[in-house]
């Protein structure tokens, strides 16, 4: 045996395979431009005479931190797909953070605790929709736009989620979406994100200033007495990022028919996939719609279910004509994309229509849209396993290909899928029964189905619940442990599980 | 005409064949034993050397060849040989068999220096195809786009007894549009006249339109019907070329492939096939999917005694028409004799397609029964010959028959009254001694 002359060592093991230094300085670059968001809060709050120093002092907040994580990941590695799971499930947490500072230091009595601020902040940036506030009117207008503004933030961080990073961690298939992203073909993470952040931002803004001005014209024309620009602004603000959050202490009910109607269109965009809206509007190729299955099944499901409510409402005596038409279809279209609005108060409807609605709940809006929950595709791409099942039981040599819109979907991503829904559904049972053991313990009084409904209405980020949680009501009454678990359960959600999970792994940390 | 022939296999080797009466053939192979009985045979001048390379075609005397035939079993040696001898003769036509799809396209698109391209799969899959669609054929080739079948029947004891054992003048059913060209019983060949009668084991060989084929098929083979459910055996590229053709032909498909991978591959490439992944040997497989309720079946396995065991096997389990491919000669006897219906030996259907190509410009089209006894023509005919201007019923015949003709793109089947006009494209029947003289008095 021969040896170099050199001595030769072999180095320690390090401590982690994951660059997390690395990781830390992208979650403070991220939130240092964050932090830039809340000079539009203190803008208002200067125009209506509020105090200004509650965003600026959070915006400095944020901004000192952000600064000092990207200093701290200064000199690391270039950051990679190990990392992407650490950013991403840790940048929607400091978002939580920053959104929550503003109303701390408002010192506004609703929210002075943290746990309900971060909920509220939380339920913000995920889109959620689920308020601990139980007098909307006593927040100043400043800080109920900064709540609605979160809203809009966070579904401009959710398409990107969608689009760009998911499909490249291959969360649950969603390297489905990979390839429908518009723009060039660039291997790099970061350029991939920015070209496709560019586009579809564009296209977010261009959609959300649409519905502000529809709203706003039905205001000056008298058509919707109610509505004026603030109002418009708020609620195009918080369709587009499917969020569900509104300035109005009940919802949209006061808006006018038409406005309603409004708003059911622009939610029925926001649950579809950007990238296909993208090429239906700017590339003006609006066919793809009509052949993409996903939104084919999106939009029937939409129909189907609106028109079964409407007839059970009209049937049961709650509405007649129009209003029945216009109050099913308009909550099956918020609770189906996750947007979260009421038009009227549901929790008095009865038990079908109550089903309807938390059915819809868990099938959620199209991927690549800004909807949570589990998402069409994987219903449209389980029914196709599941059918292929039976097939195979009666046929056992039977090879079938299962195929999206012609293409075939690889088994790997099937399985994913398969998993993704099992985890899913496992969690929202999980988050089901803490919910309902806590109530047990520390109060409040609910029923199992409000238990249920709070857990996918906050992991399917949907915003409304059921009893006490429904969409006239307030998450307030909830303990504080019940608080952190549906906040918890809104940051899984909008993650879609994986991420997070894949953290608590140990094989994450290890080489 | 000189024409030289690279590869002197199973499809050099019909070539060969078919061409050695009437044309100055060379051959050229590596293997001498491959040589030595054409040498023997056919007056052939043979050249033991490698197609593929530019000096040994220049030193056999490829520079003054009017033909060159690449058709060894590797694509790309015929490629090469073909470029090499575009280069030596520029004015010779150049013939390739390839199995490469890539090849094809690129010859479709214009970019491949070479005159033809002939795919056994692809010619394998087409003769199958046209079986299948008249399912009571031996064999079935098709002239003018369609226009026009050349159906080969067997006659048997379930045949129309209205057609059967009595003289033709007699018959009353025999299908309008069509004209019955030969019989065909054991060795002998007849052009059949009103006196003549078919009797159960014949052959015929009938020209006629689609309807009318059809019509023939159902008297001889009644209840045949169309066919919606054909089982294809092996997933090769000749089961893959014969499952898109059936497909096209608006024909169901079950296709089974014992290799997990292929069979996936398959099913992708083709979703409106069924695909199964087994061996197609196995009776438990062969009952549980109803294989035996298939009309057809076609055994487009690698090995032919495995094609072999697999139609009988199917026949056990009730399939009543199989179709197998044979490669090598003698498996064809085994197949015969054991009732497969149709065999089809895809280096046989190869040089069949080579070959329409030694034939004079004005003929368009070749088909080869019983093997190459027999040659259907589609020929253009000359002002100069002697039959333009006769009326049907006054041609001599000398062992042909003339069993449609094209005119202005239309397909006629003429009766003894038409005029045989100058420039019409003739559907001919013939031995395949007499295709020299046929094609010089036309």
């Amino acid at each position: 045996m021969t040896r170099s002359e050199a001595t030769t060592r072999i180095p320690r093991p390090p401590r982690t395979a994951v660059g997390v230094r690395g990781a830390l300085g992208l979650v403070g670059t991220l939130t240092k431009y964050l932090s830039v968001a809340t000079l539009f809060p203190t803008a208002l709050a200067i125009g209506y005479g509020e105090p200004a120093w509650p965003f600026l002092g959070a915006g400095a907040i944020a901004a000192l931190v952000g600064l000092g994580l990207e200093r701290l990941g200064r000199d690391a590695d270039p950051i990679g797909f190990r990392e992407g799971f650490l950013v991403v499930a840790v940048t929607w947490l400091f978002a939580a953070a920053l959104g929550a500072a503003p109303y701390l230091l408002s010192g506004e009595p609703q929210l002075d605790r943290p746990v309900d601020a971060y909920f509220e902040a939380m339920s913000g940036f995920t889109t959620t929709g689920a308020s601990v506030l139980t007098d909307i009117g006593a927040l100043d207008q400043s800080l109920l736009m900064w709540r609605q503004f979160t809203q809009w933030l966070g579904g401009m961080g959710i398409i990107v989620l969608a689009l760009a990073v998911l499909p490249r961690l291959r969360v649950g298939g969603r390297q489905l979406l990979e390839s429908e992203m518009p723009g060039p073909e660039v291997d790099d993470l970061a350029d991939r994100i920015r070209s496709t952040a560019r586009r579809l931002w564009l296209l977010y803004v261009a959609l959300t200033a649409a519905q502000a001005l529809i709203l706003s014209i039905f205001g000056w024309t008298g058509i919707d007495d109610r509505m004026n620009v603030f109002n418009a602004v708020a609620h195009a603000f918080t369709t587009l990022p499917t969020g569900g959050f509104s300035p109005q202490p009940r919802s949209v009910e006061a808006f006018s028919a038409a406005s309603q109607w409004v708003i059911v269109v622009f939610m029925v965009l926001a649950g579809m996939n950007f990238a296909l809206l993208y090429r239906a509007f700017v590339r003006r190729r609006g066919r793809v719609v009509a052949r993409d299955e996903e939104a084919r099944l999106y939009l029937t499901i939409l129909a189907l279910m609106s028109v079964l409510l409407a007839v059970e409402l009209w049937v049961e005596g709650f509405e007649r004509g129009e209003a029945a038409f216009r109050d099913g279809t308009f909550q099956v279209v918020s609770m189906m994309t996750t947007t979260g609005y009421a038009n009227t108060n549901f929790v008095v409807w009865p038990a079908l229509a109550l089903m309807i609605l938390i059915g819809v709940m868990l099938v959620g809006g199209s991927a690549g849209s800004t909807g949570g929950a589990i998402k069409v595709v994987r219903h449209l791409l389980l029914g196709k396993i599941l059918r292929r099942e039976l097939r195979q039981t009666i046929h056992p040599e039977i090879v079938i290909p299962i195929r999206l819109n012609g293409t075939v979907v690889d088994e790997r991503t099937l399985r994913a899928i398969a998993a993704f829904v099992l985890l899913y559904i496992g969690l929202f049972a999980a988050g089901a029964g803490l919910i309902a053991l806590d109530a047990a313990f520390q109060g409040p009084h609910i029923s199992a189905f409000d238990a249920i409904a709070a857990s996918a209405t906050t992991l399917g980020n949907v915003g409304p619940g059921l009893g006490i949680a429904g969409p006239m009501g307030s998450f307030a009454p909830f303990s504080d442990f019940s608080t952190i678990v549906m906040a918890t359960l809104m940051w899984l959600g909008r993650l879609e599980v994986i991420p997070v999970v894949v953290l608590l792994s140990r094989s994450y940390w290890r080489v | 005409m000189k024409i030289f022939v690279i590869g002197a296999g199973q499809v050099g080797a019909t070539v060969v064949e078919a061409l050695h009466a009437e044309h100055n053939l060379t051959v050229i192979d590596l293997d001498p034993a491959r040589l030595t009985p054409l040498a023997y045979r056919y007056d052939v001048a043979t050249v033991e050397a490698n197609g593929a390379s530019r000096r040994a075609l220049a030193d056999a005397g490829v520079g003054s060849a009017d033909l060159v035939i690449a058709c060894t079993s590797r694509n790309e040696a015929n490629l090469v040989a073909a470029t090499f001898a575009r280069i030596e003769a520029p004015r010779a036509t150049t013939v390739i068999r390839t199995s490469n799809v890539e090849y094809i396209e690129l010859w479709r698109e214009g970019r491949l220096d070479v005159d033809f391209v002939v795919s056994s799969e692809i010619e394998t899959a087409h003769a199958i195809t046209r079986v299948i669609g008249v399912p009571a054929a031996v064999q079935t080739d098709v002239f003018a786009d369609g226009q026009i079948q050349m159906v080969e029947y067997d006659v048997t004891d379930r045949s129309n007894p209205e057609l059967v054992g009595k003289p033709l003048r007699e018959c009353g059913r025999i299908p309008a549009q069509s004209r019955l060209a030969s019989i065909i019983r054991r060795d002998s060949m007849t052009i059949p006249r009103g006196g003549d009668v078919i009797l159960p084991g014949d052959r015929l060989v009938v020209v006629g339109s689609p309807q009318a084929a059809q019509a023939w098929g159902e008297l001889l083979a009644p209840g045949g019907g169309k066919v919606e459910d054909v089982v294809v055996f092996g997933g090769g590229q000749v089961g893959v070329a014969i499952a898109r053709q059936l497909l096209v032909q608006g024909i169901g498909v079950r296709l089974i492939e014992p290799d997990r991978e292929r069979a996936r591959r398959i099913a992708e490439e083709l979703p409106d096939v069924r695909v199964y992944q087994a061996t197609g040997l196995d009776p438990d497989f062969i009952e549980r999917e109803r294989i035996g309720q298939a009309q057809a079946a076609v055994f487009a396995m690698r090995e032919d005694a495995r094609n072999h065991y697999a139609a009988t096997l199917a026949r056990v389990h009730g399939i009543e028409f199989t179709i197998a491919i044979v490669h090598d000669a003698i498996a064809q006897e085994v197949y015969e004799h054991s009732g497969v219906d149709v065999t089809v030996n895809p280096r046989q259907v190869t040089a069949e397609e080579i070959v329409r190509f030694a034939h004079d410009p004005r003929t368009q089209q070749v088909a080869m029964i019983e093997g190459d006894r027999f040659e259907v023509l589609d020929i253009t005919t000359s002002p100069t010959s002697e039959y333009v201007g006769l009326r049907f019923r006054d041609m001599p015949i000398r062992g042909a028959v003339i069993g449609a003709i094209v005119r202005d793109g239309n397909a006629i089947f003429p009766r003894s009254d038409d005029v045989l006009l100058a420039g019409d494209r003739v559907i001919v029947f013939t031995e395949s001694s007499r295709v020299a003289d046929v094609e010089k008095v036309l």
